[in-house]
């Protein structure tokens, strides 16, 4: 076989044309990387919400909390409902929720608005949600006209800070005294309010959007679930938290994959192309050299496997780089709009190893692709006119 | 000079003939080459361009194949082989030497002499030894982790001679090996392919315009227009 030293260094012999092929690459495995990577943190920030032993109960036929209407006497049967957890002191674990969606102003945008949801909470909803802690400040009285804001949201909307207010409605100011984090999970771009508050604001007395209740274990579901939907008057559909969090998921994230997949396939071609001219290039100006070989006894597998290592490298040089870049963005976070629910949430990028993986190997592949035709065109040389060359 | 002959054919050439075509034009270049050279022998092929001397040292080397005829090397109907099988038989037997060196710009000259090494599939540590031996041999082991570009033109066929000779071939074809170098580092080369084919019993096929070159062969024969004449 030959040397990969050989391979290694006659790249680095032609630095300029190796650095711009390997940086056309590099952001190939970048883009790629970027919105897999996006794609796997909007999973992970939407899913991350929902566990396993937990139900959330709609009106049937609603996607989402945001088009989900439950009368308040209904919550009452379904905490009632078995399998519901109790808690120490015999109080089911759940509470009914209240979800609207509000706009609000960004800082420094010159009026630029998003859209932020709003939770109406009960005062249980740190027991409810073991998994929220405050993190600054306190959580709301209740009763009152104070909120808490989700970590991932803070400063980026005007008001929105501890200690600050923002008009939750128009003439319907709100102080925030709490921030709070939820482990990565959407609810850290909400703000959460005390339920009343929330449904005086906005004419939604007698209402909540969903019902969430901790059951006593996973395996509770279905039977919970046939309760809930058996009785049609009530109108009410069941989901494991989990499910209905990672449908949530799937418009936004299939989005980002899909938007990605499209940008990285037009930059491939690209990047594929000037593969293929360094690498012809290579085999160009190395005629000699790869007559030289042949005549020394190395056959035409050898010259083929030798010139497709040298575009594997010239792209796994790439690849690093891509990587690289790719992996700085996991201290990075972009708010975007959540197609389901219409809210802007802030997303980090997840660099899960796997996909770090699969763009580099995609890196690779493009070097291969890429430099197949030329590592073919110099095996196939005779020696002879080789050496003429 | 005295050759190191033992009698022995070590190439032979019946009725070789060699015909290349550009486009529908068929140009002979060799015409029935009826040839034998000895085991040991050390012989020179000159001849204007164009005569055919370096298809016929190419024919030889097993680079490329005769159009008609049978064309034994060391023992192997070499005329009759694939491709992956000549390359093989001259990684076996034969070393090369050229007119520029060929030697690769970015390997150093002990790992441009282990080149041939790695298709004989040695331990690292052997191929460095035997390259090492090699180079000195050809009077460059102080000179072998310099690059090509840090050599000498005539410092640079010596390495390339090195590489010729690392795997013990039978048969060294050298094309052209002084026609870059001045006089003084020609006559170097010159020296040393008549010490390996005196002490190393080299049989050595040289084509050459050189007549001081030729001179050192023990046996001139000469080439026109496809013949031996």
């Amino acid at each position: 076989m030959i040397p990969i030293a050989y391979n290694v260094r006659s790249l680095f012999v032609r630095k300029a044309t190796t650095i711009a092929t390997a940086l056309g690459i590099g952001l190939v495995v970048f883009v790629l990387a970027a919105s897999l990577m996006l794609g796997a943190g909007i999973k992970k920030t939407l899913v991350s919400g929902g566990r396993p032993d937990y139900a959330l109960v709609l009106r049937k036929g609603s996607d989402t909390e945001l088009a989900s209407s439950i009368e308040v006497r209904t919550v009452s049967l379904v905490l009632a409902a078995p399998g519901v957890k109790k808690a120490n002191d015999g109080a089911p674990v759940g509470s009914g929720e209240l979800v609207v969606v509000i706009t609000m102003e960004k800082p420094g945008t010159d009026g630029q608005v998003s859209n932020v949801q709003v939770r109406g909470i009960s005062d249980n909803v740190l027991t409810l949600r073991p998994d929220v802690k405050v993190i600054e400040g306190r959580a709301p009285t209740p009763g009152t006209d104070e909120v808490m804001v989700g970590r991932g949201i803070v400063g980026r909307f005007t008001g929105v800070e501890l200690g600050k207010s923002f008009e939750l409605k128009k003439n319907r100011p709100v102080k925030v005294v709490g921030v709070f984090e939820a482990g990565g999970s959407s609810f850290e771009s909400e703000i959460w309010a005390d339920i009343d508050t929330v449904r005086s604001s906005f004419g939604r007395e007698g209402l909540v959007s969903s019902v969430t209740v901790r059951l006593d274990s996973p395996s509770r579901f279905e039977a919970f679930k046939a309760v809930m939907e058996t009785d049609k008057q009530l109108g009410l559909e069941a989901f494991r938290e989990k499910d209905y969090y990672e449908k949530q998921s799937q418009g936004t994230s299939i989005f980002v994959w899909a938007l990605g997949i499209l940008i990285t396939i037009f930059f491939s071609i690209g990047a594929m192309i000037g593969a293929t001219i360094t690498m012809n290039a290579a085999v160009a100006q190395r005629q000699r050299e790869i007559g030289t070989l042949r005549a020394l006894g190395f056959s035409r597998v050898s010259i083929l496997f030798s010139f497709l290592l040298e575009a594997v490298v010239l792209a796994a040089i790439g690849g690093a780089f891509g990587l690289f870049g790719a992996f700085l963005l996991s201290f990075a976070e972009v708010s975007m709009m959540n197609f389901a629910t219409f809210q802007e949430v802030t997303f980090g990028f997840d660099p899960n190893p796997v996909l770090l993986g699969a763009a580099f190997v995609f890196g690779a592949a493009m070097g291969v692709l890429g430099g197949f035709f030329p590592a073919l065109r110099a095996a196939s040389v005779s020696p002879v006119d080789a050496m003429r060359a | 000079m005295t050759q190191a002959t033992n009698g022995t054919p070590m190439i032979r050439l019946e009725k070789v003939s060699k015909t290349f075509y550009r486009d529908k034009e068929a140009l002979e270049v060799l015409k029935s080459i009826d040839l034998e050279i000895q085991e040991g022998a050390y012989e020179a092929l000159m001849g204007p361009s164009g005569s055919g001397k370096s298809t016929l040292l190419n024919l030889i080397a097993g680079l490329d194949r005769p159009t008609s005829g049978k064309l034994t090397v060391a023992g192997a109907d070499i005329g009759a082989m694939a491709e992956d099988q000549r390359a093989r038989f001259r990684a076996a037997n034969i070393g090369f030497v050229f007119q520029t060196y060929n030697l690769m710009p970015v390997l150093t000259a002990r790992e441009n002499v282990e080149l041939p090494l790695l298709l004989a599939k040695l331990p690292a540590d052997e191929r460095r030894k035997r390259a090492e031996i090699a180079l000195k041999v050809v009077g460059l082991e102080h000179r072998m982790d310099h690059l090509p570009r840090q050599l000498s033109g005539g410092q640079e066929q010596r390495v390339a001679i090195a590489r010729a000779i690392v795997t013990d071939p039978k048969i060294i074809v050298a094309d052209e090996p002084t026609g870059d170098l001045d006089r003084e580092s020609a006559n170097e080369i010159l020296n040393l392919l008549e010490r390996l084919n005196r002490e190393f019993k080299k049989t050595i096929v040289m084509v050459t315009h050189d007549p001081a070159a030729a001179e050192r062969a023990g046996t001139v024969r000469r080439l026109d227009k496809g013949n031996l004449v």
